[in-house]
C-alpha cells in the first residue's frame, strides 16, 4: 500500500518532467517489481508485457477504428458533417462551436475512439472558427469535449475492452451508450449556448454559414451509410463488434473511393497517423501493464476491496466512491490504460452490489449501467488536467495555442460532463431503457 | 539520411502490416457469406499482424516525437530548464526503450530453445520477439536523436 | 507467516475452480503448516493467460495454474495424454489418473522444470455442440464450422470434414450468437459460463468426452525450497493426487449445475451415433500414434494411454 503511494508520487514526478506517460510508467513499475521480486523477475515480467500486449485479438480495434476515422477526415465526409450542423446552428452566436459539438456527436457514430474523434473534427472545425473569430479556448474546448463522445455514442474501443474483461454482451454495451451519448451532446451545446451568453466575447456575434458543397452533403449521406453497415452488420449477426472495426474502415475505404474525394496523398497520411497513434497508444498500455503489474503485487487492489468490504457501506455509497477514484486517477491516466488497470478489480465487486428490486435487481444490468458510468468518467478523465490525451490531441494539430488556453476552454464542458455523471448515476433508466 | 530512408521503410512495411490486418477482417467475413469459407487462421493472424504492427511502429512514434507527456511547466520555467528537462526525459525514455529490447531478446532466445510456436498455424514467435527487440532500440536511438539535436 | 506465497490468478475471480479447489487448497496450506506458510491469491492477474507457467518459473509469481495447451511448444509433449478422445467421464478419476501417470510414466516432473509440480488434473468430458443439425454421420459434419480449443480437437472436426476456427473462448458467445461459426467443443459447465444455453441446439456426448484440457498447478523451485522439509511434505500431502481430487470435485460440481440448469433448455443432448463414433476413434487413433512416437525413446505413450484409461474405466469403442 505505501509503495504503492511511493510509486503514485515518483510516477507524477516523472510525468512533470515531462518522462512520456509511457515509459514514466513503465520506469516506476519495473523498478518497484525489482525492489519486490528481483531484477530477474522484474525483467521476465517486463519481457511478456511488451510481447504480449500487442498480440491481443481484441486490441485489433485500436488500429482499425482509428482507420477508419482517419479515411473520413482525409476525404472530405468529416466537412460535410460540421458543415450540415453549421447549418442548423448558423443563426445563433456561438453557432460554429455548436455546429462543432453536433458533429462531434455525429462522427462518433462513425468511429471507435474519441482521439480520432478530436483530431478529425479539429481538422476541419478549428479553421472556420479561427477565421472568424472565435476565441482559440472555446474553439479547441468545444471539440476536445465533443471529441470524448467517441467512446460512448457506439462502435466504441472502450466498451469492446470492457465487455471482453467483464464477459458482457458487447451489443447491449453500445445500445446503452446511444441515450447517454445524445445527452452528452444536448449539455455540451448548453454549455456552449451558456458560456458565450455569460462571456459574448469567446465568439462573434452571428456568422453566415457557408453553402454547403455537393461533397458535403455526400459526407452526410456518406456517414448515415456507415453507421447504418455498422449498425445492421452488428445487430443484423453478419459481423461481431470486434470485427466491426476492420469491416467499417473496408467500407470507409470504398465510400471514400467512390466519391473520389481520397488523394493517394491523403491515403498515406491516413496509413501514416494511424500508424504512428496506434503505436503511441500501444506504448501506454504496455506502460500501463507493467506498472499495474507492480501495484497489483503491492496489493493495492486488494486494499482497495478490503476497504470497500469492511466499510460495510450502502452499494450506492460504493459507486460514488468509485467514481470518486476514477476522477482521480483521471488526471493522470490515459483511458485504455485506466479501464485496464481498473475494470478487473471492480467488476466483482460491482457485480455482487445488492440494489434491492428494479432494474439494478439483476447483476447483468449492473454491468451495463456501470460500463455506461466508466465510459463517462473515462471521457472526463480524456479533458481533465495534466493529462488529457484530447487536449494533447488539440495541441498537436494547432501547436501555437497553449494548453493552459485549450484547459480553460474546457471548464465549461466539464461542469456539463459532472452534471451529465450523477444525472447517469442516479438514473441508471437512461443506460438500459433502451436494451 | 540514413535514419529517414530507415523511417521510411518502417512506415512502408507499417502501412502494409494494418491494411493486412484490415483485409484478413474483409476476407473472413466476405468469405463465410458468400462461399461458406471462413479464413481459419483469422484470430490468430489478427493477432500476429497487429503485434508486428506494434512493433514496426514504436520507432516512428519515437522518431515523430508522438509519445504523449505533459509540458505544462515548460511555458513557466526558463527555456534552459525546459531543456534540460527535455533531455533527461529523452535519456529515461532511451534507457527503458533499451530495457525493453534487452528483455525481449531473452524471451527470444528462450523461445528458440522452448520451439514457441502459435497454436493454430505454428508459426514461431521467435521471430517477433528479435523484431521487438531491433525496433525498441531504433526507437531508443530515435528519441535520443531528436532531443540531443544541438 | 514466515513465507508467504504469491498465487497469481487469471480465471474470473466467481469461476468455480477458484472458489471451490484453488482458495480452499489455500487456505489448508495455512493450516497444514501451522501458520508458516500462507498463500495470497492476488486481486488481478499478473500477466497473462498464457504467460502463467513462465511466470512461476521466471519468479514473477510464486505460484500459478493454467492449461498445457496455452503455449503450443515442445515442452509439455506428455501432457497430450490428458487432452485426447474417451479420456474420463468423472473429472476426479481422470484428474487423479492424469496426476498418477503423467508422473509415473511420462515425466511430468522434468516437463515442467523450474517448478516445483502441486497439482495435474483435467476437467469433465467435453462435448461437441452445435446448432445446425444432430450428426448421424460424418457427412453431417462436413461444412459445420466449429470453433475448437486446442490442435487434438481441430484435427478431428478436420479429419470428419468440418472447418475448424480457434479463437479465445470469451469470443464464442459473439460469434456463435451471429453464426459466425456453428458449433464449438465445450464442456457442460462453458455452456452456462459463457450464456451459450439459447444458441446451441445440438450436443454429442462421447464415452469419456470428445476432448478433455489438461492443467497444471506449480510453484517456483527456489520459493519452494526456501520452505522447510516438513512443511513442504504437509503442502505435498494435500496437493497432487489430493489436489486432482478436491479440483476434479470442483469440475464435476460445476458440470452437475450446469446439467441441471440446462435440464429446461431446448438443447438436446444425445450420445453420438456409431458411425460418427467410428470416424472419431478413426482420427484418435492416428493422432495418438504420431504423439506416441514424438515422446522421447524411453516413453510409451500408448501403454500410458492404456493405463490412464484403464483407470478411469473408458472403453475405447473399436
Ligand atoms: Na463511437
Ligand atoms: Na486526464
Amino acid at each position: 500500500m505505501i509503495e504503492s503511494l511511493i510509486a503514485l508520487v515518483v510516477l507524477l514526478f516523472l510525468v512533470f518532467s515531462r518522462v512520456p506517460i509511457a515509459f514514466a510508467m513503465a520506469v516506476v513499475g519495473a523498478v518497484g517489481f525489482a525492489w519486490m521480486r528481483g531484477l530477474d523477475a522484474a525483467g521476465a515480467m517486463v519481457g511478456s508485457a511488451v510481447f504480449e500486449t500487442g498480440f491481443s485479438y481484441s486490441l485489433s480495434v485500436v488500429p482499425l477504428f482509428i482507420f477508419m476515422g482517419n479515411i473520413l477526415a482525409h476525404s472530405g465526409i468529416a466537412h460535410g458533417l460540421f458543415a450540415g450542423a453549421d447549418r442548423l446552428f448558423g443563426r445563433m452566436r456561438g453557432g460554429l462551436a455548436l455546429a462543432a459539438v453536433l458533429s462531434c456527436g455525429g462522427f462518433s457514430a462513425v468511429s471507435g475512439s474519441s482521439l480520432a474523434t478530436a483530431a478529425t473534427m479539429s481538422r476541419v472545425a478549428m479553421p472556420p472558427m479561427r477565421r472568424f473569430g472565435y476565441s482559440d479556448s472555446l474553439a479547441a474546448g468545444s471539440i476536445a469535449a465533443g471529441g470524448t463522445l467517441g467512446i460512448l455514442i457506439p462502435p466504441s474501443v472502450i466498451m469492446i475492452i470492457y465487455g471482453l474483461l467483464t464477459e458482457s454482451d458487447i451489443g447491449k454495451l453500445f445500445i446503452a451508450g446511444l441515450i447517454p451519448g445524445a445527452l452528452g451532446v444536448v449539455f455540451y451545446l448548453l454549455a456552449v449556448m451558456i458560456a458565450v451568453r455569460i462571456k459574448p466575447d469567446l465568439a462573434p456575434p452571428v456568422t453566415d454559414p457557408e453553402p454547403m458543397s455537393r461533397t458535403d452533403k455526400m459526407g452526410v449521406f456518406g456517414t448515415l451509410a456507415l453507421f447504418a453497415f455498422i449498425m445492421i452488420g452488428i445487430y443484423g449477426g453478419f459481423f461481431t463488434p470486434i470485427e466491426a472495426a476492420g469491416m467499417g474502415a473496408i467500407f470507409a475505404l470504398l465510400l471514400a473511393l467512390m466519391m473520389r474525394s481520397l488523394s493517394r496523398a491523403g491515403f498515406w497520411m491516413a496509413c501514416r497517423e494511424t500508424v504512428i497513434s496506434s503505436a503511441m497508444i500501444f506504448a501506454i498500455v504496455i506502460g500501463a501493464e507493467i506498472f499495474s503489474a507492480f501495484v497489483n503485487f503491492a496489493g493495492l487492489p486488494d486494499a482497495l476491496v478490503d476497504l470497500i468490504y469492511e466499510m460495510d457501506i450502502s452499494p450506492w455509497a460504493v459507486i460514488a466512491m468509485m467514481v470518486l477514484i476514477y476522477l482521480m486517477m483521471g488526471c493522470v491516466f490515459e483511458s485504455l490504460s485506466m479501464i485496464l488497470l481498473t475494470v478487473p478489480v471492480f467488476y466483482p465487486i460491482i457485480y455482487q452490489l445488492d440494489f434491492g428490486t428494479g432494474l439494478l435487481s439483476d447483476p447483468e444490468n449492473v454491468l451495463i449501467w456501470f460500463a455506461v458510468v466508466v465510459v463517462v468518467v473515462t471521457e472526463i478523465s480524456l479533458i481533465t488536467p495534466p493529462v488529457g490525451m484530447n487536449v494533447f490531441i488539440l495541441r498537436a494539430t494547432l501547436p501555437d495555442i497553449p494548453l493552459g488556453v485549450i484547459f480553460r476552454g474546457i471548464v465549461p464542458f466539464w461542469i456539463a460532463d459532472i452534471l451529465r455523471l450523477l444525472l447517469l448515476v442516479s438514473v441508471p433508466a437512461l443506460s438500459l431503457m433502451l436494451l | 539520411m540514413t535514419a529517414k530512408r530507415i523511417e521510411n521503410g518502417l512506415m512502408g512495411l507499417a502501412a502494409f502490416l494494418l491494411l493486412a490486418l484490415m483485409a484478413v477482417t474483409g476476407i473472413d467475413v466476405i468469405g463465410r457469406y458468400l462461399f461458406n469459407a471462413p479464413l481459419s487462421g483469422a484470430f490468430e493472424l489478427t493477432e500476429l499482424l497487429l503485434g508486428a504492427l506494434v512493433f514496426v511502429a514504436l520507432p516512428l512514434v519515437s522518431r515523430a516525437g508522438a509519445h504523449v507527456e505533459v509540458d505544462l511547466l515548460v511555458s513557466v520555467v526558463p527555456r534552459a530548464v525546459s531543456r534540460v528537462m527535455g533531455r533527461m526525459a529523452a535519456i529515461v525514455s532511451a534507457v527503458v526503450l533499451a530495457f525493453f529490447a534487452w528483455r525481449l531478446a531473452v524471451l527470444g532466445i528462450t523461445q528458440v530453445t522452448d520451439g514457441a510456436r502459435s497454436v493454430s498455424m505454428g508459426v514461431p514467435l521467435a521471430p517477433f520477439a528479435f523484431l521487438g527487440a531491433l525496433t525498441c532500440l531504433v526507437a531508443a536511438l530515435f528519441g535520443l536523436m531528436r532531443e540531443m539535436r544541438p | 507467516a514466515d513465507v508467504t506465497l504469491a498465487l497469481s490468478s487469471w480465471l474470473p475471480p466467481r469461476h468455480p475452480i477458484v472458489v471451490n479447489a484453488i482458495k480452499p487448497w489455500a487456505k489448508d496450506v495455512e493450516q497444514v503448516t501451522e501458520g508458516r506458510v500462507s498463500i495470497r491469491v492476488l486481486g488481478k492477474p499478473l500477466g497473462s493467460p498464457p504467460a502463467h507457467f513462465d511466470m512461476a518459473r521466471d519468479g514473477v509469481a510464486d505460484i500459478t495454474y493454467g492449461l498445457h495447451s496455452f503455449t503450443q511448444d515442445d515442452r509439455f509433449k506428455g501432457s497430450l495424454l490428458g487432452q485426447f478422445s474417451f479420456i474420463g467421464d468423472d473429472a476426479v478419476t481422470s484428474s487423479k489418473a492424469f496426476w498418477t501417470v503423467y508422473t509415473e510414466d511420462l515425466n511430468a516432473r522434468e516437463e515442467h522444470e523450474g517448478t516445483h509440480l502441486l497439482g495435474l488434473f483435467t476437467h469433465g468430458p467435453g462435448l461437441l455442440h452445435n446448432n445446425k443439425h444432430r450428426l448421424e454421420t460424418p457427412a453431417d459434419v462436413e461444412g459445420l464450422k466449429i470453433r475448437v480449443p486446442s490442435s487434438y480437437v481441430g484435427t478431428l472436426v478436420d479429419d470428419l470434414g468440418g472447418t475448424s476456427l480457434f479463437m479465445s473462448s470469451t469470443e464464442v458467445y459473439e460469434k456463435l450468437s451471429r453464426g459466425v461459426i456453428d458449433g464449438v467443443a465445450f464442456t457442460y459447465e462453458a455452456l452456462t459460463a459463457f450464456n451459450l444455453a439459447d444458441d446451441v441446439k445440438y450436443s454429442m456426448t462421447v464415452p469419456g468426452g470428445v476432448y478433455n484440457t489438461t492443467w497444471f498447478l506449480v510453484v517456483n523451485e527456489d520459493q519452494w525450497n526456501s520452505i522447510s522439509p516438513e512443511d513442504r511434505a504437509a503442502i505435498d500431502a494435500i496437493s497432487g493426487l489430493a489436489f486432482a481430487e478436491r479440483v476434479g470435485q470442483a469440475w464435476n460440481d460445476a458440470d452437475a449445475a450446469a446439467r441441471e440448469e440446462l435440464a429446461d433448455s431446448d438443447i438436446e443432448f444425445y450420445p453420438a451415433p456409431e458411425p460418427v463414433l467410428t470416424a472419431l476413434q478413426a482420427s484418435a487413433r492416428r493422432q495418438e500414434e504420431t504423439w506416441a512416437e514424438s515422446l522421447p525413446e524411453d516413453e510409451d505413450g500408448l501403454a500410458a494411454l492404456t493405463r490412464l484409461r484403464a483407470m478411469t474405466g473408458v472403453t475405447v469403442p473399436q
